[in-house]
């Protein structure tokens, strides 16, 4: 049976058809909508994804808005319960803001959006969201994308083995060159380049497929 | 007193006094309340009326059975069989866009955006065609960076891909920037063309979207004028956007539309409530009855003449049925918006204009917007000088270092270019690409017009416009299938302004005609003169491609640059026509150039492209600093070039129309007719470097080079 799988949409979101249909088209998982204002039974899900692009406008401050709406109760207690969630750019600010993931991600060092196709590499060793590849090309397009936290905490990332991705060639000034994190727990996991857009060749890129791949992986792992 | 006041009104509404006798004349009055000047005043402006070009717009090739919208919408629409069409459109905000460039250049996407899904298309890709002045005029680096950051703010946060663009450097357009942006918006089997036209007297008038302020009143008057000094001075005529206000607008409408709820939709655009609700009611026939108290207002001290020329951002006029407006109200609430009914359809042909019990104002639209002057204004053509020998530049740093030649990746990594995931190619191609949600196949987009050869020649000018662009989609495997244009002029009042359109638009109308690509849709933009300077002419041209391969998950698009080590590289030309090129002040040329010819031209490069056997690896349509600026822009740090031949200088660097660049993984077998060049130019080498005759070029260096000088030379 096929997993179910819930991708969020909140105002605003727009990478969610995208990200509904990377899910879809990967062998054993199924894509379902969640609404930002609903409800939703954590026990019906086997996975959640929050996509990227602008929710409410990145008014007050990216992904603030979106992390105080009701269905964002559901994910946090969905993520306290183990279950396996993705977060991609906005998604990734939203989950910073609700606390599910730790730092925050601010104004690019140049200051403008950039989109561009990076390298990443896979830090993390011991996680189901580790990476069987070293490498992937994978493309951003962020405002901010600038992942922040302080030296300190910088050093218990690393020493907790939460950092998930790193940039080859940092291209938005991010402390340690973290394109993506996981939360202590390991079953959260956020990153700034868009997964979704590297999903065949005529795309630039098949190395996106791995990370919906993830959400077939056993969560006890 | 009494005619010093009609001349102050006059100007302050922007209408000559025969064209106020005239108004007077059709609704046999002795003068005009203030709501009837606001209405004149607008839709009697060259932006609404389109006045002074009309009489040309009319004689442009637009017949085709694969036109399926209807006159005197918001955007044409074309079929791409299998169940599938588009809608497209390239609109001006030039105005706006030089008074303050972020929010003149993110509303003038907003608004062509509207225009699109108005229709009951998804909007799928943007593009947009940018002109500044020259290096080191005057605010040039505010221009440029307002400019892009306000295409990025929106374009980004609305979730529709910027997929390609020409940025364009000219002293004609130091104070008068140019800012044309291009939408396309699809069709799937299930959506049916929403009409702006109202059809069913009794049916409801619904507004929805953004509340009513204050900005952009006068708007679409201050677009039709040429600018003074005190330009700056018209900065609160400038509407303020807001994208995420935008992509609710987008959900919401195409919910309603695809649920079959509502009849016709009109979006506020240029003199907002007056010019949507006047021209859904003339195209359909019938009356309005529109309460302007029942307008939601951001600022309830508001006149009503104000409510009625606002361009406030982000809203749209509907028409359904009495029995639906609920639903419909539950939709916008849904996705945050606001619906509230407005007044309703009438049978009787007339707009009637409530404010709070009263009424204002009741008007035969037919009078207004049917009966709107007319001009034929002199036009005096120029004559093309040929030249017997055309000289050209052979300063290949020189170009690639000046604001010209310079590599413009600081302005399209700002902007989006794979929301959707269905982006084929991206800005880095000589054409963007997407790829059609049901059916797999792509559609390609190019931009056109180059001011040298418009500055040369305009009728050849004009039909470069659109073959330039059309032959760039030929070589990536795209039939050009249709066409936008966006005409940037100067003041029409002159005969050398009016004499260059007549000119252009004759190029490029026989040019599409030649194709049997149909112009569509399009925009005129006059009055792009400043203290009696005018631009060069600009009739921007955006040309959109079917290529009927299926888009697999291992498709290999033709790309534009080179792609293998070892690869044949040759030069396939139809070069009737030589000009000196866009880098020297004085432009010559040389030649003729033959429709019919280069529409073969084209046809030999789609099946080129298409065929599996030669497997074209990328191809690039020879432009500035002729076929080594060509090569130059395919190589890269890793795949150099070794120019196999003997050329000599004039051939290498002049520009000629036309000549395609060709890469091929196997040795190509073609059978090419005899009326083309096609000449074998060597192999592509492992490392950065090119060469040619004597000299060797170090690629990478020299496109470090030319990413920095963008930065110096404009100032970023």
């Amino acid at each position: 049976m096929s997993r179910k799988i819930g991708v969020v949409r909140f105002l605003g979101t727009n990478c969610d058809a995208d990200v509904y249909r990377a899910v879809d088209s990967t062998n054993g998982l199924e894509a379902h909508w969640l609404w930002y204002e609903d409800h939703f039974n954590i026990n019906d899900y086997d996975g959640l994804v929050l996509p990227g692009g602008f929710s409410y406008g990145d008014y007050l401050r990216s992904g603030a808005l979106a992390a105080k709406t009701t269905v964002m109760d559901d994910v946090e207690a969905f993520a306290k319960q183990g279950g396996p969630v993705l977060g991609i750019c906005n998604g990734f600010q939203v989950l910073t803001e609700r606390g599910l993931l730790p730092g925050a991600l601010v104004k690019n060092k140049e200051l403008s959006f950039i989109d561009r196709w990076v390298t990443l590499k896979s830090e993390s060793k011991n996680s189901l969201w580790s990476l069987n590849e070293k490498e992937c090309r994978i493309p951003i397009a962020h405002g901010d994308g600038c992942f922040y936290v302080t030296n300190s905490e910088l050093e218990t990332l690393r020493s907790k083995d939460q950092v998930w991705l790193t940039y080859k060639d940092n291209p938005n000034g991010s402390v340690g060159d973290i394109a993506g994190v996981l939360n202590e727990d390991k079953n959260v996991a956020a990153l700034m380049p868009h997964p979704e857009r590297a999903m065949s060749t005529w795309m630039g890129s098949q190395h996106g497929k791995e990370f919906f791949e993830k959400l077939l992986v056993n969560k006890d792992i | 007193m009494e005619s010093k006041n009609l001349v102050e009104k006059l100007k302050h509404y922007g209408l000559s006094k025969n064209e106020y006798d005239y108004a007077l004349k059709l609704l046999k009055k002795e003068n005009l309340t203030d709501i009837e000047w606001a209405l004149f005043s607008s839709l009697w402006s060259e932006h609404c009326s389109y006045k002074s070009s009309k009489t040309f717009l009319r004689k442009l090739y637009n017949t085709s059975d694969r036109i399926v919208s209807e006159e005197g919408e918001n955007a044409g629409v074309v079929d791409l069989g299998e169940g599938e069409r588009i809608a497209f459109k390239m609109e001006s905000h030039n105005h706006p866009s030089f008074i303050e460039p972020f929010q003149g250049a993110a509303t003038g996407v907003g608004g062509i955006l509207r225009d699109i899904f108005t229709m009951g298309a998804r909007p799928i890709a943007l593009a947009n065609y940018l002109c500044f002045g020259e290096s080191g005029s005057n605010r040039l680096s505010e221009l440029v960076s307002g400019v892009v950051s306000g295409i990025s703010f929106y374009g980004n946060c609305v979730g529709v891909p910027n997929v390609t663009g020409k940025t364009k450097f000219h002293s004609s357009y130091n104070k008068n920037n140019l800012v044309n942006a291009f939408a396309l918006g699809y069709y799937g089997k299930e959506d049916k063309i929403i009409s702006s036209k109202i059809k069913i007297p009794g049916n409801l008038l619904v507004y929805v979207g953004a509340k009513t302020g204050r900005d952009g009143v006068h708007g679409a008057s201050m677009a039709s004028e040429s600018f003074d000094k005190d330009s700056e001075s018209k900065r609160p005529t400038i509407q303020i956007g807001d994208p995420f206000y935008e992509k609710c607008l987008i959900e919401s409408c195409l919910e309603v539309m695809k649920s079959g709820l509502v009849e016709a939709v009109q979006d506020m655009g240029a003199a907002g409530l007056t010019s949507s609700s006047f021209e859904m009611s003339y195209g359909g026939g019938l009356g309005l009855e529109l309460d302007l108290s029942k307008v939601p207002l951001r600022d309830q001290t508001l006149t009503p003449e104000e409510i009625l020329l606002s361009e406030s951002q982000e809203r749209m006029l509907l028409t359904c049925k009495a029995e639906n407006l609920d639903k419909i109200e539950m939709v916008f609430k849904k996705w945050g918006l606001d619906a509230v009914c407005v007044g309703h359809v009438r049978k009787e042909p007339e707009i009637l204009l409530l404010w709070k019990g009263d009424t204002l104002c009741k008007i035969d639209p037919n009078l207004i917007v049917g009966k709107a002057p007319e001009y034929n204004h002199e036009f005096e053509t120029k004559m093309f000088i040929e030249n017997d020998q055309v000289e050209s530049s052979t300063d290949l740093l020189g170009y690639f270092h000046s604001v010209h030649g310079a590599s413009k990746e600081w302005v399209y990594d700002q902007y989006d270019q794979r929301v959707g995931a269905s982006t084929l190619l991206d800005c880095s191609e000589q054409i963007g690409a997407v790829v059609l949600p049901e059916s797999k196949r792509s559609v390609g987009i190019a931009l056109g017009c180059r001011q040298k050869l418009m500055s040369l020649n305009p009728f050849f000018g004009g039909a470069d416009a659109f073959l330039h662009p059309a032959l760039a989609l030929s070589s990536k495997g795209y039939e050009p299938w249709a066409v936008t244009d966006c005409l940037n002029f100067g003041n029409p009042l002159r005969p050398e302004v009016m004499g260059d359109f007549a000119s252009s638009l004759k190029g490029l109308s026989l040019a599409c005609e030649s194709f049997k690509s149909p112009i569509i849709s399009g925009n005129v933009s006059l009055f792009n003169e400043t203290e009696g300077e005018n631009i060069c002419p600009t009739p921007s041209v955006g040309v959109v491609g079917l290529n009927t391969q299926k888009v697999l998950d291992d498709y290999e698009p033709v790309r534009s640059s080179f792609q293998n080590v070892g690869s044949e590289v040759y030069l396939l030309s139809c070069r009737d026509f030589i000009w000196s090129g866009a880098f020297l002040e004085n432009i010559q040329g040389s030649g003729d150039l033959e429709f019919k010819k280069v529409n073969e031209f084209s046809k030999i490069l789609i099946e080129i492209a298409r065929s599996k056997k030669s497997s074209l690896l990328s191809s690039r349509v020879v432009g500035s600093m002729g076929l080594m600026g060509s090569l130059f822009k395919m190589s890269s740090k890793n795949i150099g070039f070794d120019l196999d031949v003997e050329i000599d200088d004039e051939r290498l660097f002049s520009e000629s129309l036309y000549e395609v660049v060709l890469e091929f993984k196997n040795s190509p077998d073609l059978d090419i007719p005899e009326d083309f060049g096609f000449v074998y130019l060597g192999q592509t080498k492992e490392g950065g470097e090119l060469k040619y005759s004597e000299s060797i070029i170090d690629v990478e260096r020299l496109k470090k080079e030319s990413k920095d000088s963008w930065n110096k030379k404009v100032g970023v």
